[in-house]
């Protein structure tokens, strides 16, 4: 096979340009090759980075990997498999571990906990919560709002816990005991999931549904 | 004075699942390695350790004295008739339990580490204040647990508390593995508990009733230098705690060569 090329874009930041533009424009200016996108501080679902890997596509080039400040962003992206990289400068703004059984606080609207949760050990999010971390079977984590776990779940997760039914639960692996979303509870499927595929949790027409966070099932 | 004392608390969570045979076994041999080495029974609730190590008939004080300063702490350690590099400290009785706090567990730990290089602390099962106050007093933990769901969660738990206490480092010990049982999957196999219980694996020990008959006798297996399956995990335990690179045994082999020795049996019959 042809060695491809190895290049790096940034996006811009937010508050300066739209990144589509300006990808379209960088992306005219290379070669095919292979690309590792720095999405700054832009906030990527799945959908979105599905929509910047089919840019690449377009003209030629495929998407290595994602650098990001934004750990939805990374989540999203390795979520869809692709390499993820926090910015360097990000671990410092993680909130420090969060009191084991404590409430975490948070006065964004994420709650971001670094560390596998064990068994008896519950996370508690008033908006967003995103862990670091697997949740192992007896551990618990629950959110007013989406629940996102970089890592394993295979305890009990609850999303929209004051009755936001729009919340998801969203995994990297997702082989959890029990999921709740808003007041509908199901228990874990019992198949083993297929390995490497990101899977997401959603209420539709009252009951829980799992599916792979796939691109496809994400577009509209 | 031991400058380089390692306080090892050796725990659980759910109860029964062999800590107290493993502090005995592993007293046992670090002593025959030459290292001076005590072990200290916090589980004084239901101690055994003593029996374990057939010392009980040779208790005379116990550290509530040491605490209550009516005895020397030499007078209260039991050292072990066959190994003089091991001895041990019962912790008290019963009773003991509603006035012990953090602070005399940490005291009696204190004194300890002035004479020895190795303190191993057989923890009582459970969370509660016995866990704590054990904790307390400890730098690194050996959690061990058998391949069932119940006492992976509880050892989990454990883990977690642990990590809180900044107990460092934390190691596992896999006890009464049954290599036929992982072969045939109706047990967990090593990679489905380590995967969730995410500690560097310190040794496996293999199920064997030379464990209980040894336990009756107030005899570790280590003690005679059986070379009992169980006996010989024990030993590599000790010696990987040593800092020595032992390769771990594979379930997957013992089962083979379980299963060839039976063959070879059988063969030898009908020939
Ligand atoms: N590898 C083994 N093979 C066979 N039997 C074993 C093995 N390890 C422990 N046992 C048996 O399991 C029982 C419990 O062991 P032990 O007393 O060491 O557990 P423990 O964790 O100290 O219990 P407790 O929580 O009550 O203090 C004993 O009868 C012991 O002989
Ligand atoms: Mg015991």
């Amino acid at each position: 096979m042809k060695h491809l090329e190895r290049k790096s874009i940034a996006l811009p930041l937010k508050k300066d340009d739209d990144w589509r533009k300006v990808l379209k424009i960088k992306l005219n200016a290379l070669k095919p090759g292979l690309i590792e996108i720095d999405c700054r501080d832009w906030q990527f679902n799945c959908r979105d980075i599905y929509k910047l890997a089919s840019l690449l596509n377009e003209s030629g080039c495929k998407l290595l990997s994602i650098q990001s400040d934004i750990p939805e962003t990374i989540v999203s992206a390795a979520a869809l498999g692709y390499q993820t990289q926090l910015a360097k400068n990000y671990n410092e703004g993680i909130a420090q571990q969060v009191d084991r059984n404590l409430p975490g606080k948070s006065s964004a609207n994420t709650l971001f906990h670094k560390g596998t949760l064990r068994s008896g050990d519950h996370l508690k999010a008033e908006g967003d919560v995103l862990l670091l971390g697997d949740v192992n079977p007896g551990a618990k984590i629950s959110a007013g709002g989406n629940v996102m776990v970089w890592g394993r779940l295979r305890g009990v997760a609850h999303a929209g816990k004051e009755g936001n039914n729009n919340a998801r639960i969203i995994a990297l692996q997702l082989r959890p005991l029990q999921l709740r979303i808003a007041d509908v509870i199901a228990r874990g499927p019992e198949e083993k999931p297929e390995p490497g595929l990101a899977e997401e949790a959603k209420l539709q027409e009252g009951r829980i549904l799992i599916e792979p966070a796939n691109p496809q099932n994400l577009q509209k | 004075m031991a400058p380089n004392t390692r306080t090892i608390l050796i725990c659980s969570g759910k109860g029964g699942v062999g800590k107290t045979t493993l502090t005995a076994n592993l007293g046992i041999a670090l002593a025959k390695q030459g290292v001076r080495t005590v072990v200290l029974d916090a589980d004084f609730g239901l101690r055994n350790l003593d029996l374990l190590l057939g010392l009980e008939n040779r208790i005379v004080y116990t550290a509530q004295e040491v605490l209550e300063e009516s005895c020397r702490l030499e007078q209260a350690l039991v050292k072990h008739k066959q190994e003089p590099n091991l001895a041990l400290l019962p912790a008290g009785n019963p009773r003991m339990l509603e006035w012990l706090k953090p602070d005399d567990m940490q005291r009696i730990v204190e004194m300890l580490r002035e004479i020895f290089e190795y303190v191993l602390i057989d923890c009582p099962a459970g969370v509660e204040d016995g866990f704590k106050n054990a904790v307390s007093a400890t730098k690194e933990a050996i959690v061990i647990t058998t391949p069932e769901v119940s006492a992976v969660r509880d050892a989990d738990r454990v883990i977690g508390l642990l990590n809180t206490q900044g107990i460092k480092p934390i190691q596992l010990v896999l006890n009464r593995v049954r290599p036929k049982m992982i072969a045939s999957q109706e047990m967990l196999a090593v990679d489905d508990v380590t995967d969730i219980l995410a500690l560097p694996l310190l040794g496996l020990v293999l199920e064997d009733e030379q464990v209980i008959v040894s336990t009756n006798r107030g005899e570790p297996l280590t003690l005679s230098g059986s070379n009992s399956p169980a006996a010989r995990c024990y030993s590599n335990i000790a010696r990987r705690l040593q800092g020595e690179n032992i390769p771990l045994i594979d379930p997957a082999k013992e089962e083979q060569g379980l299963r060839a020795k039976v063959r070879r049996l059988m063969q030898t019959k009908i020939f």
